[in-house]
């Protein structure tokens, strides 16, 4: 895409090619829609939760090519060629993600407003250094916001999840 | 929603700069959008054009020539905070840009953007101001250097014209014997106040230093009047001056009020973090250890 050849009339759009959750996905969208409106409104994919819209809460958290991004502000174009994962795509099947049963086990939510953001950048901090301090999951998890303030239990569940994997 | 805009992709820095002269107003430059993209969507910034910088190849490298350490416009804060280069050479700008916000924002951010956006409540400017840091602005035929204590100009106000892109950052070391301390206070995820120091010590005494304050008022601020008062006397009594620096901190720092803190507050804060990294900086190039505020 460059200059303004392929601009359509009023809008310009983007012929986008993206993994999400392990299926591929094709077709046209504007410049200007954001990866968290790609998913929401075009994949009907709501897990990822639209909040404060700062990069501030993480409630919109999901990985592009494993890296924690804050959908809301990320343009969905940018996602072409790479793959995308959501809360949708953290279980395999009726299989739980082990973070999402140490988040059940340790009750790591009240609400659960936040809960898929906390569980996509607690799966971004493991997949980059699976057997992370307490501290360093505190660190890394400081930019997701949870009302309820059930940090302890958040904390709690990464720190199991990341002992399971430490022992393997 | 975003309005809609247009993206342009060049492949070099002078068709970017080109671009931008061509469009001037209606065009802004587009890296990592953390900045950006936030300032569209409350429509506190218009944008018929995004000029996407990161097709630009030679913008997201870190090179070390020997003496200096270049670091390309589009480099993220995260590949800033890992990146051995930079761990090696600058290991206090390291930590301080292991402290920008929070990894969603360190993935996406660059350094570039980060500078020419000059929000006041940031982490690298007063980091790199200690180590002389200096940036590479490109327009459609020529480039120029300046240092990044002249970049800077007031809250979201630097020398960039409109029909250029910065393109690099060079830092150079500290100077042999000196090493360096990064420390803050915050909430929101931005720093309130934020302090950058870098010492000689010699016989007890600081032989040299050099001292930048962020976040405190308009712009990141190197503190030279401040550094040339206490050099060649001990630790302690450069804490007595600086405790009692009230009204040059007042008079450089143009405090101000703000979400994250009172001009007072800030200023109590500049005198405390100043004292804590001057007493840390002379046992490694780590930040202090910073206070939380969120």
């Amino acid at each position: 895409m460059s200059k303004e050849t392929e601009i359509s009339e009023e809008q310009q759009t983007f012929a986008l090619s993206v993994i999400v959750n392990g299926q591929s996905w094709n077709g046209q969208i504007p410049v200007q829609e954001t990866l968290l409106e790609f998913l929401r409104n075009r994949l009907g994919l709501t897990g990822t939760k639209r909040s404060c819209e700062s990069e501030i809460c993480g409630a919109c958290t999901v990985l592009v090519e494993s890296q924690a991004v804050s959908s809301c502000n990320y343009l969905a174009y940018e996602a072409h060629g790479k793959s995308v994962l959501s809360i949708e795509g953290l279980s395999v099947g009726d299989q739980l993600d082990p973070l999402q049963e140490a988040f059940i086990r340790n009750m790591g939510f009240q609400c659960g407003f936040c809960t898929p953001g906390q569980l996509m950048m607690a799966k971004a901090l493991l997949l980059d250094n699976p057997s992370p301090t307490r501290e360093q999951i505190v660190e890394g998890m400081n930019g997701n916001i949870c009302r309820c303030g059930a940090y302890p239990a958040i904390t709690a569940s990464i720190l199991e999840v990341a002992g399971l994997t430490a022992k393997k | 929603m975003l309005r809609p805009f247009r993206v342009l992709e060049p492949s070099t820095a002078g068709e970017a700069a080109a671009e931008l002269g061509r469009l001037g107003e209606r065009a802004k430059v587009y890296a990592g959008g953390a900045e950006l993209l936030l300032l569209l969507r409350h429509k506190l910034v218009q944008a018929d054009y995004l000029v996407n910088i990161k097709r630009i190849g030679a913008l997201d490298k870190i090179t070390w020539d020997g003496g200096i350490l270049r670091i390309g416009a589009t480099v993220t804060h995260h590949r800033l905070e890992k990146e051995p280069l930079v761990q090696k050479y600058l290991p206090m700008f390291a930590h301080a840009e292991s402290q920008v916000a929070n990894l969603r924002v360190r993935n996406q951010g660059t350094l570039g953007g980060n500078l020419c956006f000059n929000d006041p409540h940031s982490d690298p400017g007063p980091a790199l101001l200690v180590y002389e840091a200096s940036v590479k602005l490109a327009g459609a035929s020529e480039e120029r250097l300046t240092t990044l204590d002249d970049f800077f100009v007031d809250m979201y106000a630097t020398t960039l014209r409109p029909d250029e892109v910065l393109t690099e950052v060079q830092v150079p070391p500290l100077p042999a014997g000196f090493s360096g301390a990064y420390a803050r206070v915050h909430r929101f995820q931005r720093p309130t106040v934020a302090v950058a120091a870098a010492v000689k010590i010699e016989n007890g005494r600081l032989d040299n230093v050099r001292l930048a304050v962020g976040c405190v008022g308009p712009k990141p601020q190197r503190l030279q009047e401040l550094e040339a008062k206490i050099r060649g006397i001990s630790l302690k009594d450069a804490q007595r001056v600086i405790s009692q620096s009230g009204p040059y901190f007042m008079k450089l720092l143009r405090p101000v009020d703000d979400l994250l803190g009172s001009a007072d507050y800030k200023l109590y804060m500049t005198r405390t973090l100043l004292a804590r990294a001057l007493e840390e900086a002379p046992n490694g190039d780590r930040g202090a250890k910073s206070a939380k505020g969120d």
